[in-house]
């Protein structure tokens, strides 16, 4: 664990300083005040992916270091959970916001690093970019599943759906996003390495995460909301699966692959 | 739920579950030895199964039918697994059976500067084939990121870092003097000129890349160091400064010719991202000469399936998102205008 004393890691810790702030002041009923914070920690994370971007020359999705500073830009997709999904979890979105910034500010190495050939693709940003997203939107669902399993449900006058909906219209926004993170990877794995699919360590738990959000919606066809536990559990695991690819399979050197470049 | 229609579901169910478990257990072996396994008997008995209940799916539910969006998804994952098989090992070998097509389905061919070649090297088997056309090898050249970094260090650990600039002075404050680099080598030699030993870059095959450079001392002294991008320990125990530099490769390039007869019928340059495609294959950049730079590896790939696995993308695509998406803002927007 190393503190960065760059411009770059200032504004991370600014950042994680007023999800924090937010987090805490909306859990203290200050909803407004909470908000405002909560949009300041945004548009500091926004001047922060920006820097990087101007500092790199590129689209700053290469390293763990960078896709970490794009997660923490979680904002409007929060505020889109809320207003049209009509999905709680405000609150816990500032503290996963907080949360996915801690690596990036303390963990992660932030040296810049120049694209090596096969990054240099039309296909790099659409590829990454699509995967955080759906990877924003099914953490929310998990949250979600978890409050469900927790038997937390939004209060009658929030006019909130209930936590087994919430996960579930949730996963309908992510999934399409998860497709089209794996299939756009494919095609570049076609361009950059001669297969659309090369059985990479990375690839096969990412077809795993994306198999699991499958036999999630075909449990919940089967069954609808008669065992909400473990229509629960589907989404809980999909999430394990994507932590394991997004972090351990670039971390660990259990799994050594064609990805070994985004570590 | 018809008893007929819940068993197909469950065995679907099961089906996705073993296909999960199997992933998880891919990833753990390798992507090699996942390559294998997946390949295997029990697994294209795994893979024929998947694809019938898919389509016996597709047929037995009238909802799939009836919800474009769920059609194109079922029939998007059947063409993937249907191009994937035929484009898998064993699919070559059923297409050299039934239809005698002996087409190449992966291999390797080096090819040198300014040679035609058409022998792969076949990596399923040690064997070679040729293609029904050649390949001519124009030139390779790998491009740098630029500016290239000088690395400077003192033995007391100040470090400094100035571009590597022909002919351009860098000060390196009072006490250290300053820096110039003098001359860039490709392929360094020392040869002997009146007696002394000289410096040259040999024009003949090799790689030795390396940076003159002159060191001025405060007091006005000056000397000449070598530094060697291929061996950065290199110095002398007299040496003020520890030099170093290191090229990023931003990118391998093959000007390439296909040739047809004697006729030169398509030409392209290619590298990592942009492959050549050409009479049902597809050529990637794979790996070169490293020593001397003086031949290119290319991967030759067969496209038997591709385009069923690329048709099938585009339904899974748009089926997932006009089903999950679409049709909710369009019933929105619809409610909304009423």
């Amino acid at each position: 664990m190393e503190i960065k004393y760059t411009i770059q890691g200032l504004l991370v810790y600014m950042t994680i300083a007023a999800y924090l702030l937010a987090f805490i002041t909306t859990i203290l009923r200050r909803p407004k005040i909470g908000h405002a914070l909560y949009l300041l920690g945004f548009a500091i994370a926004v001047c922060a992916f920006g820097y990087r971007w101007y500092h790199v020359r590129h689209v700053p999705l290469q390293n763990l270091f960078e896709v970490f500073l794009c997660l923490g830009m979680i904002y409007p997709v929060s505020l889109f959970c809320r207003r049209v999904l009509r999905v709680g979890g405000y609150a816990a979105d500032m503290l996963i916001g907080a949360i996915v910034l801690f690596p990036a500010g303390f963990v992660f190495n932030a040296e810049p690093q120049q694209l090596p050939p096969a990054l240099q693709s039309w296909l790099f940003t659409p590829h990454v970019a699509v995967y955080m997203f759906s990877y924003i939107f099914m953490a929310k669902a998990t949250f979600q599943a978890i409050c469900q399993l927790a038997g937390r449900n939004p209060k009658p006058g929030e006019n909130l759906l209930p936590s087994e909906e919430a996960t579930y219209r949730i996963v309908c926004v992510g999934f399409p996003l998860l497709t089209l993170g794996l299939i756009l990877g494919s095609y570049w794995g076609k361009l950059a390495w001669g297969d659309y699919w090369g059985w990479d360590p990375k690839e096969l738990w990412s077809l795993a995460s994306w198999l699991i959000f499958l036999g999630y919606f075909h449990y919940r066809y089967m069954f609808g909301k008669k065992h909400p536990g473990i229509n629960s559990l589907w989404a809980v695991a999909g999430m394990a699966a994507i932590i394991i690819t997004l972090l351990w399979v670039n971390l660990s050197r259990l799994f050594p692959g064609l990805h070994s470049y985004a570590s | 739920m018809h008893k007929y229609r819940r068993t197909i579901i469950w065995l679907g169910l099961v089906l996705i579950i073993v296909l999960i478990v199997l992933s998880i257990y891919g990833a753990f072996i390798g992507a090699e030895r996942a390559e294998q396994f997946f390949n295997q008997p029990p697994a294209v008995v795994y893979w024929t199964a998947l694809a019938t209940l898919l389509i016996i799916g597709i047929a037995a539910f009238r909802r799939l039918l009836r919800v474009p969006g769920l059609l194109l998804i079922h029939v998007g994952c059947v063409l993937i697994l249907a191009g994937g098989m035929w484009g898998s090992r064993g699919g070559h070998n059923l297409q050299k059976k039934l239809f005698g097509i002996d087409k190449i389905r992966k291999g390797r061919m080096v090819i040198y500067e300014g040679k035609n070649e058409n022998h792969v090297a076949l990596d399923d088997s040690r064997e070679q084939k040729e293609l029904p056309f050649s390949l001519k090898l124009k030139d390779f050249r790998i491009e740098y990121y630029q500016p290239v970094y000088l690395q400077i260090q003192t033995r007391q650990g100040r470090q400094w870092k100035v571009p590597v600039e022909i002919g351009k002075e860098f000060s390196l404050g009072d006490e250290a003097g300053t820096i110039k680099i003098v001359k860039s080598y490709e392929n360094f030699k020392i040869g002997m000129e009146e007696g002394k030993s000289a410096p040259f870059d040999d024009p003949s095959p090799g790689s030795n890349p390396a940076i003159e450079v002159q060191i001025t001392e405060p007091g006005g002294q000056t000397s000449i160091q070598y530094v060697f991008e291929l061996f950065p320990g290199h110095s002398h125990g007299q040496d003020k400064f520890s030099l170093s530099y290191h090229r990023v490769i931003s990118d391998y390039i093959s000007e390439l010719q296909i040739i047809e007869g004697d006729n030169v019928v398509a030409e392209k340059d290619i590298e990592v991202n942009h492959p050549l495609r050409f009479g049902g294959y597809h050529f990637y950049q794979s790996s070169y000469d490293d020593k001397a730079g003086q031949y290119t590896v290319l991967q030759v790939v067969s496209d038997t399936g591709l385009y069923v696995v690329y048709a099938g993308y585009w339904l899974l695509c748009i089926g997932t998102i006009w089903h999950m998406w679409l049709r909710h803002i369009f019933s929105r927007l619809k409610v909304k205008s009423i």
